[in-house]
């Protein structure tokens, strides 16, 4: 059995736990990288000053929990959706998945651009086709207000097909016997929708909901090329902010305990999902 | 031994001889560090492409092989201070903004002095001339002292504006603050495109980090300065609340919208596709703006001093770029080699002439040739910029990078409208802050 | 697919399609809008309303490819993603097949708890080490940095296709006397390969699509198409024709994987949320 699963673990532990032990390590140091300082150990210094005196990271606290909760709801809501028109009977099943799969395999970064160049203010296509039904112009990703859901608008087109994917393939699992009764008993789509559809859905739906809560918190391509946390800090989400930190500012150990953070958030989130999941059992 | 006539004669014609500059050139060894090979990181930058078609030229001289690297401005600024921080970087050369970084990288022993490069006739050839150099661009490459680097160009913050359209609609230009907001106002709207479509009065960075750059101008025009006497942050006092107050004012109301995203990309593209009446940004952009491919506003375009302020005080900012050498490249010699060539005579005048880069040897500002491509009013407003001008177009600080985006959030926040003082008085005390962690010697 | 239609059980409502048309045309549309778009002129592509008609042009693909070497960003993300799929496979596999055999359930809340981790966590440290060992810029580095997204992909989609192997072929095989390694690949993985091309595949298209770990990372040797394109925001301006053909350059390879081998990555992608 160790012959087995020793190289990964090994990998693993090479990989991934080293720099878990060094980043706790330094985030109870402060270290603005130089090659004449050593890192000074502060305790719970870096943590402290986080939540009492850095407002910026207070901000990219709260937008990080903004931009994942309206995401989330957005690709949830949607996700299922669509998933119930594709589990209706039609030909060419495989075309319409595969052209679904298209915006969660396109490469994050160019489509970033992409979608750059749809939200200009001026010359974009996307406020010519809000005009066409009367709406805008908006300043998109160039205005503090907006530049959030319209961050979201491009997170759930690359990703609510995910869901709709999973919910689908959750569908297809879903006994018949609870239908035919209800069909016996005269009820109705909606009834049958919203009673018996959704809540068994609900472990799959929960689990989609939970990849997704964990990917929205740590999302970091779309923003970082769309906006790099602009306007000002109006979409500066946690990611972003610890990147400017460690990798731009070099405060290594205060980066760090952001990270440390970061992560405490993701595994809450997760845990509270797990959690709810179970019940739903 | 008697010392014939003859042999006198012939000792003297020697002397002579090894006195000519022609041949103290050829005795100058361009081949003494043949055979190596450097490590050179370029910014993305109208220089770099004008010295790149010449670079065979430095190989075929010197027998030395280049690896040059080139990257976007903040891709370039992280990578060559990720390096150096390291410790074990193997970069010989790269572009330099001494005002920028200059004060953090010679703080952490990263910089090689080159003093005794210059002063060495081994190692610099006799017609380099370090004195042909601009004064302010000679200064800006010292730092506690030290000569740092060579000049490679030098550029102000400027006016930049469209001549048809200020004689179009009769509009003076601006030589002041007051009258620039007036022309702005004036200007907004009006048709300016080669297609009659109107345009903004002024278009200018906003994009938080970046916009601190040409906001550097308005501020010292107003009278303020980002440090203090004592070092503390000054910017935030009442001249420079009104010049913080002013800069959003004018992309607010006059300026395109979005433009708090903006960074040079975008508004010397607003500029040269004639969408805007006016421009404040560096003159380094000129090739930008009259580039044949690209631009629609070619030969349209003044170039002028930037406005001074109420109290008469000059607005235009020097920033000089370099070639600089990290303490640890391994091949000092063949990098300065590959310096002083960049930067002599013969290359600036290259660049100058074939491309309009902006170069820092006074010999070439007087030749027919290295004028070829430069307006007379840049050329003047240049040369009145770089004498007047201050070379603080950054917070002299450590931190640079840091400080550059808590100055632009405030920035941002006047372009959107929001409480300029309360923002100003943030970002010092912000700027105070990482100071006081950054600076501990 | 269970769906009680009332009776009228075969008959394909014609609405649907409609339907379908309306959903899927917001989805395709700026992958539609990148692709022509790459084919206007400048002045075409700043042209504000759109322009829908237009006689299309091969310039920017040509000066893509001309100021830039394409090539050599693709044959980068080549060796690079098959670098790290590879590997992870061959370290992950095994590994999957002991979690599942074995019921490792510890392990496998592990992994999913390595899953959260933001990847900056990882990088920093790694870049810091790479840098003073000089090896940045080296492929090396670069798998290495994408095995950490890769091994934990393999691990958690493989752990539910071996779970599918019966267990008593297995058992019968062991009575037979094989050894584990032998069950491992005579039998196991035989069964489980449509999930081995699917987590490959998978595993492929993130590491092609890794935009964070490959910037800092990477450096002028061993760029990828994403710095590539990411480094197009120069002060050329805003080359929309350039920017949006090097965006089709870089996503028409992952596009066309998807199309192929939709059916495999549906699977894997939806097999780890039903699992789990």
């Amino acid at each position: 059995m160790p012959v087995f699963t020793g190289p990964s673990v090994l990998a693993v532990t090479l990989l991934m736990a080293f720099p878990v032990a060094y980043t706790l390590y330094m985030s109870a140091h402060s270290w603005f990288a130089s090659s004449l300082t050593s890192p000074q150990f502060v305790g719970l210094g870096n943590f402290r000053r986080a939540f009492v005196e850095d407002d910026r990271f207070r901000n990219a606290l709260w937008l990080t929990v903004y931009f994942t909760g309206l995401a989330t709801l957005l690709q949830l809501m949607l996700g299922v959706a669509i998933a119930l028109v594709l589990n209706r009977p039609f030909r060419g099943k495989g075309l319409v998945r595969s052209i679904f799969l298209l915006p969660m395999v396109a490469t994050p970064v160019a489509i970033a651009l992409v979608w750059m160049m749809m939200y200009n203010p001026t010359l974009g296509v996307m406020n010519y086709l809000v005009g066409l039904v009367g709406l805008g112009p908006y300043k998109w990703v160039s205005n503090a207000a907006v530049v959030v859901p319209a961050l979201v608008i491009v997170d759930t087109w690359e990703w609510t097909p995910l869901i709709t994917l999973i919910t689908l393939a959750g569908l297809a699992t879903l006994p018949i016997e609870p239908y035919e009764s209800a069909l016996i008993d005269g009820a109705s789509s909606a009834q049958m929708f919203w009673r018996i559809t959704l809540p068994l859905l609900r472990p799959t739906i929960i689990v989609a909901l939970l990849f997704r809560a964990i990917d929205c918190l740590k999302t970091f391509d779309i923003i970082y090329v769309m906006t790099q946390g602009g306007p000002g800090f109006a979409s500066e989400t946690l990611n972003v902010y610890t990147f400017q930190v460690g990798l731009f500012y070099f405060h290594i150990g205060y980066a760090s305990s952001l990270l440390v953070i970061l992560f405490a958030l993701v595994l809450g989130v997760s845990l509270l999902l797990i959690k709810v999941r179970r019940g739903a059992r | 031994m008697i010392v014939t006539r003859r042999a006198w004669l012939v000792a003297m014609a020697i002397v002579l001889t090894a006195m000519s500059p022609a041949f103290a050139q050829q005795q100058f060894n361009w081949q003494q560090a043949k055979g190596s090979q450097l490590r050179v990181m370029l910014n993305k930058h109208p220089w770099q492409g004008a010295i790149e078609p010449h670079l065979k030229e430095f190989e075929a001289l010197t027998g030395v092989k280049l690896v040059t690297e080139v990257y976007p401005e903040d891709q370039f600024r992280a990578k060559v201070l990720v390096e150096l921080t390291s410790g074990a970087s193997s970069i010989d050369v790269f572009m330099s903004m001494p005002a920028q970084e200059g004060l953090k990288y010679m703080r952490a022993g990263w910089l090689q002095p080159v003093d005794e490069f210059l002063k060495n006739p081994a190692l610099t050839a006799p017609d380099y001339n370090w004195n042909d150099f601009l004064e302010k661009t000679r200064d800006a490459m010292v730092i506690e002292g030290k000569i740092v680097g060579v000049p490679i160009q030098v550029e102000n913050a400027s006016l930049m504006y469209r001549k048809d359209v200020f004689q179009k609609y009769n509009v003076k230009v601006p030589t002041t603050l007051e009258e620039l907001e007036a022309a702005a106002k004036a200007l907004n709207g009006k048709a300016m495109t080669d297609d009659g479509q109107p345009g903004y009065g002024i278009v200018a960075r906003g994009k938080r980090a970046a916009a601190t750059s040409t906001f550097a101008a308005y501020l010292h025009a107003m009278g303020s300065t980002w440090l203090g006497p004592n070092r503390e942050p000054m910017f935030n006092n009442e001249d420079g609340v009104k010049a913080l107050d002013l800069y959003g004012r004018l992309l607010r109301q006059y300026g395109p919208p979005g433009s708090e995203n903006n960074h040079w990309y975008e508004a010397s593209s607003i500029f040269s596709q004639g969408k805007a009446a006016m421009y404040t940004d560096s003159n380094a952009l000129f090739p930008v703006i009259e580039d044949p491919q690209k631009s629609k506003v070619i030969g349209k375009v003044g170039y002028a001093l930037f406005p001074r302020g109420p109290k008469g005080q000059y607005g235009s900012t020097v920033a000089v770029w370099g070639l600089a050498m990290p303490k640890t490249s391994q091949n000092q010699k063949a990098a300065w080699l590959f310096m002083q060539w960049a930067t002599a005579k013969e290359q600036v005048l290259a660049v100058q002439s074939e491309k309009g880069v902006l170069g820092a040897r006074d010999s070439v500002w007087k030749d027919a040739k290295g004028l070829s491509k430069v307006p007379a009013d840049l050329r003047e407003s240049l040369t009145v910029g770089s004498k007047v001008g201050t070379p603080l177009w950054n917070p002299p600080v450590v931190a640079v990078a840091e400080c550059r985006d808590a100055i632009g959030a405030a920035i941002v926040v006047s372009i959107q409208g929001g409480d300029v003082r309360a923002a100003d008085n943030k970002a010092a005390a912000d700027v105070k802050r990482i100071m006081a962690e950054t600076e501990k010697k | 697919m269970i769906r009680v239609s009332k009776g009228r059980r075969d008959r394909v409502n014609p609405w649907t399609y409609m339907l379908l048309v309306l959903l899927l045309v917001p989805f395709l549309f700026p992958l539609g809008w990148m692709f022509l778009s790459s084919l206007k002129t400048q002045v075409q592509n700043t042209a504000f309303p759109p322009v829908w008609v237009f006689v299309p042009t091969l310039s920017n693909y040509r000066e893509v490819f001309q100021k830039n070497p394409f090539f050599t960003f693709t044959v980068n993300s080549l060796v690079v993603a098959l670098g790290s799929t590879g590997l992870a496979l061959l370290l992950g596999l095994p590994g999957a097949y002991a979690i599942a055999r074995f019921r490792r359930t510890g392990i496998a809340l592990g992994i999913l708890t390595a899953r959260m981790a933001p990847g900056i966590g990882y990088l920093i440290p790694w870049f810091i080490l790479f840098t003073k060992a000089k090896m940045i810029d080296t492929y090396t580095a670069l798998i290495l940095t994408h095995l950490i997204v890769a091994l934990p992909l393999v691990l958690w989609v493989m752990m539910g296709f071996f779970e599918d192997v019966p267990g008593d072929l297995i058992e019968s095989a062991r009575i037979d006397g094989c050894t584990h390694w032998q069950a491992f690949l005579r039998i196991a993985i035989p069964l489980a390969k449509p999930g081995i091309v699917a987590t490959g595949i998978l595993a492929f298209i993130f590491s092609w699509n890794n935009f964070l770990f490959s910037l800092i990372v990477a450096g002028f040797k061993t760029r990828t198409l994403p710095i590539a394109v990411y480094s197009f925001l120069s002060y050329e301006e805003i080359n929309w024709g350039g920017l949006t053909a090097a965006a089709t350059v870089i996503t028409l390879p992952v596009l066309l994987l998807a199309l192929l081998v939709q059916k495999h990555i549906v699977r894997g992608l939806t097999l780890g949320a039903l699992k789990g």
